[in-house]
């Protein structure tokens, strides 16, 4: 077991850490989350797919707040999401994201990508931020890196910055919005290596993707949705081998 | 605007008097009335009236703050108190000395348009000038004053305007034009800059009336007299011949007239809220009227110009001042 | 596999043909490459030595160098006497000659600010540049005016020449980009009131010329202040400038920071970096890089821009030039006066150009798409 669970008050692991309870969200007219329901437990791994458009992205940014929700209430490890900025910024220091588009920032060398906010938010001295960083780019095995501009670096190379970059925080939840959508096809695997590591390490995680593989090896749940609206969810064995609702098996038809 | 004018009317001698120095607003550069000389100092008649009046009134010429002024902010600076007098080749009018909330406290120096021509056309008066090409500069009432003057005299004329000084002197000089016209004053100084200052004259006519004096604000009737009286004082100076230079001897002079002037009898500067040496000051540190002219402007500088309507009145001239007594 | 595994190996490179390298290949490609290239070259070269011969001449073979006054300036050339003798007015203007020696610690200070910052090696330029951004201004201001420290009180009336030029060429870009850059923040913020007042505040002073504001800064505000309020000249000739160029300031930086992608700042944000913080750390620095060509650009129009003082009766270097050309003890010089003032123009301006191209290589981290 992992020590960050062992750190865990008792109380916190009976309740979910993320509730999300009648969700409704709209861009303008058009309504992206209807209605809702998810709790995610304590150390649960999460796969989220569905059509693009389905409203999955929109779901997972809602929990740190990306996007934000006009109905239904989100409780992220007890504290509700409001405007109040404090909560916000309270919960997103617990969150951590990783991007399609990895979003490193460009003008900082890998290790300071990844010092920048234990430093300035968590008010680690600088030397202890830095030797942690080197272990966490130990772990996504690119420690070698850490002196180069992201720029210098292959897209997968650069995902697993961006993920070492969000455990540098440490996170208790974990957050992927299509991480290996924007990488060209060889690298896709050195990204989720490093995401599997990470999933059987024990963080609670939740994931939009399409890879049914990772799927099928590390999620205790899959949930597909389309048109803003959860249609199923199971665990990846029913899930894929016993779909429930037709447009389930017509998706599932599509990318398998 | 109104309440500005009036709340800057406190008294101004105090005041120079509490602070040590005058604020004396004057031209950015306009050679022999206020330019920066070689050592960088302020110099001309109008920097030289504002060192007479320092002179007057706290005993010392350097005791004076020179604010270099455009044309189009100096009433303001003025009105608004920065400056305690603008000694600025500034143009008596009525409309100014009626409506700005200012006063003109004398003329120092008679100007107006004149003409100036190539020697090589032999032209004697501004009578024959009939057909010629004037050069001039834009947007000033130069052209105005030409229009109204060659209505008045009935010649025709062709003018080409410039937009800087040096222009006009350059269309001048190449032969675009035959006549150059602007403020006598100016003339005298564009003569300097031909390649042949001895190709070119200045015609005796004087198309406008040009009187440039010093300026204080309304309504501080003790300072507007200090300043009226040094320059009366200056002027009377030259009359009664006090000169810098003879002036301890002229103190034991026999003269009434000057014996007031430099204080010696009489509580001429008491009158004014000053020591009673104030003239002496002045004209000792400074110079007397026709001193102050030619140094600047006359004889003794590059410009020569001739006295004219600046002489003493009963030289030739107009400079007349009322007598000191 | 690698290649030789296979037996395969890649064809070796050869060097160029000599006729396309080379100063020769060059000349050979770029000048007379054609008939109407030959043509135009030759013609370019006449105009070149038409128009280039009698500048040289003038500036330099038949000009007067050394000398006292105007009848040192005989050869028909230029005369450089007599900007000689006038240097130091167009320099120092009427500041005091025992105390030129605060200026030209400035000058040397200046010099050590910034030639550090032209060498990649030169160690601690951060701080140099801090140095030069905050510190410097204060030394400038205790030596300049004096009035403390023992030294003389220089009221600013003295101050002229290209000092003042570079005073207020200073003061307008040092804080027209710190204010410019949260003009542009302002601009794009979430609340209406200061998006308001932003937009407000950029569109009011872009949309005045800036001859305009200097008029209003020294004709109109001395009228509605209260007596014996009717502060500095200069102070608010500054104060109209600086609004002027933060607003101009604030459109530069806003392209910047539409240019950042929108990852860029929900990564800063999904790292719980606050709004001040993300800014700080994340935005800014990519934004401003990006737009260092047109913050630069604006400092040289800035530059230029200060000459407008004169119409405001404050004597920067080119209205000290107007003024001592008029001194009736020297003939035509204008021309003399007014080429001094270019070249000391050109060099500030293209330093500043040069700099900013060094500036923009040397902070290219290779993320930049070519």
């Amino acid at each position: 077991m992992s020590d960050t669970a062992s750190q865990e008050p008792a109380e916190t692991k009976t309740a979910p850490m993320i509730q999300m309870i009648g969700v409704h969200k709209w861009y303008g007219e058009f309504h992206v989350l209807k209605d809702i329901n998810l709790d995610v437990d304590h150390r649960e791994r999460i796969v989220i797919c569905g059509p693009s458009g389905s409203g999955k992205s929109t779901l997972i940014r809602c929990i740190n707040r990306l996007e934000e929700h006009q109905q239904g209430r989100i409780i992220v490890e007890g504290i509700e999401l409001t405007s109040d900025l404090k909560h916000i910024e309270q919960i997103r220091r617990d969150v951590g994201m990783v991007f399609q588009h990895f979003n490193l920032f460009p003008h900082l060398t890998v290790l300071e990508n990844l010092t920048l906010a234990p430093i300035w938010v968590r008010k680690t001295p600088r030397a202890e931020a830095e030797k942690a960083a080197m272990t966490y780019l130990e772990r996504v095995k690119i420690p070698e890196q850490a002196k180069k501009y992201p720029g210098q670096l292959s897209g997968g190379q650069q995902q697993r910055v961006a993920i070492a970059r969000s455990l540098c925080m440490n996170p208790k939840i974990m957050l992927f919005d299509e991480p290996t959508s924007a990488l060209d096809p060889e690298m896709i695997k050195e990204v989720l290596d490093v995401m599997i590591e990470l999933a059987e390490s024990g963080m609670t995680m939740l994931c939009v993707t399409h890879e049914m593989g990772f799927a099928k090896t590390v999620a205790d749940r899959v949930i597909f949705m389309d048109s803003g609206e959860i249609i199923e969810q199971n665990n990846p064995d029913q899930f894929f081998d016993n779909p429930q609702h037709d447009r389930t098996k017509l998706f599932l038809s599509q990318i398998l | 605007m109104i309440s500005a004018r009036a709340r800057a009317s406190s008294d101004t001698l105090a005041l120079i008097k509490s602070k040590g120095f005058l604020s004396c607003g004057v031209n950015t550069g306009l050679p022999g009335f206020s330019a920066p000389d070689t050592n960088n100092n302020w110099t001309g008649m109008d920097v030289d009236f504002c060192r007479a009046l320092a002179a007057a009134v706290l005993g010392d010429t350097t005791r004076v703050k020179y604010k270099p002024l455009t044309a189009k902010e100096r009433f303001t600076a003025l009105q608004s108190g920065e400056i305690d007098i603008l000694s600025r080749n500034t143009t008596w009018t009525q409309i100014r000395d009626t409506s700005l909330g200012l006063n003109f406290a004398g003329v120092n120096y008679y100007d107006g348009q004149g003409f100036m021509v190539k020697k090589s056309l032999r032209v004697k008066s501004a009578k024959e000038l009939d057909g010629a090409v004037f050069c001039m500069q834009a947007g000033t009432t130069t052209e105005l004053n030409l229009a109204d003057y060659a209505r008045l005299n009935k010649f025709t004329y062709k003018s080409i305007t410039f937009e800087t000084n040096e222009q006009v002197r350059e269309g001048f000089e190449t032969g675009r034009c035959d006549v150059l016209t602007t403020d006598q004053s100016g003339l005298y100084s564009h003569i300097t800059k031909l390649s042949d200052p001895d190709s070119a004259m200045v015609l005796p006519e004087m198309m406008s009336k040009e009187p440039l004096g010093p300026v204080v604000r309304q309504g501080d009737d003790a300072w507007f007299n200090v300043v009226r009286w040094t320059l009366h004082a200056l002027i009377n100076a030259e009359e009664l011949g006090v000169t810098s230079e003879n002036i301890e001897q002229m103190k034991s002079s026999s003269n009434p007239a000057i014996s007031r002037l430099l204080g010696t009898t009489g509580d001429m500067g008491a009158k004014l809220g000053l020591d009673n040496s104030w003239a002496f000051h002045a004209i000792k540190q400074v110079g007397n009227y026709g001193e102050i002219f030619e140094r600047n402007v006359g004889r003794l500088s590059p410009l020569k110009i001739r006295r004219g309507l600046n002489a003493l009145w009963n030289r030739g001239g107009i400079m007349f001042a009322p007598p000191i007594r | 596999m690698s290649a030789t595994e296979n037996g395969w190996q890649p064809a070796p490179d050869l060097p160029p043909p000599s006729s396309s390298v080379g100063i020769i290949g060059w000349i050979r490609q770029n000048l007379f490459s054609s008939p109407l290239n030959i043509f135009l070259t030759v013609v370019g070269l006449y105009i070149i030595y038409k128009a280039g011969v009698p500048i040289l001449d003038w500036v330099f073979w038949s000009a007067d160098f050394s000398g006292e006054d105007q009848s040192a300036c005989t050869s028909g050339g230029a005369c450089w006497v007599f900007v000689g003798q006038r240097l130091s007015f167009f320099i120092y203007g009427f500041y005091p000659e025992s105390e030129y020696w605060r200026i030209n610690v400035l000058f040397v200070l200046l010099a050590v600010l910034i030639i550090p910052q032209m060498i990649p090696a030169f160690p601690h330029k951060k701080w140099l540049g801090w140095f030069f951004l905050v510190g410097f201004p204060i030394v400038s201001y205790v030596l300049l005016l004096g009035g403390s420290f023992s030294l003389p009180h220089v009221e600013t009336e003295k101050w002229g020449g290209l000092m003042l030029t570079l005073v207020i060429s200073f003061v307008g870009i040092v804080f027209a980009l710190p204010l410019g850059t949260l003009l542009a923040l302002g601009r794009r913020s979430d609340m209406p009131v200061i998006r308001a007042i932003c937009v407000g505040f950029i569109e009011l002073w872009r949309g005045v010329p800036l001859i305009s504001v200097l008029f209003m800064a020294s004709v109109m505000l001395p009228l509605f202040l209260s007596e014996g309020a009717h502060f500095n000249k200069l102070l608010r000739a500054l104060i109209g400038i600086v609004m002027f160029q933060s607003a101009y300031m604030a459109e530069v930086v806003r392209g910047g920071l539409q240019a950042i992608p929108k990852g860029q700042y929900e990564a800063a944000a999904a790292l719980g970096l606050g709004y001040w913080r993300s800014m700080g750390l994340v935005i800014l620095p990519q934004a401003l890089k990006l737009v260092i060509p047109g913050i630069v650009n604006t400092f040289i129009a800035l530059f230029k821009d200060t000459t407008l003082v004169l119409i405001i009766g404050l004597l920067d270097i080119l209205a000290s030039v107007q003024a001592a050309i008029t001194d009736p003890a020297w003939s035509a010089v204008a021309a003399e006066g007014y080429v001094f003032t270019a070249v000391a123009f050109w060099i500030f301006c293209f330093g500043m150009s040069r700099y900013s191209q060094g500036l923009e290589r040397r902070l290219d981290t290779g993320h930049k798409k070519r």
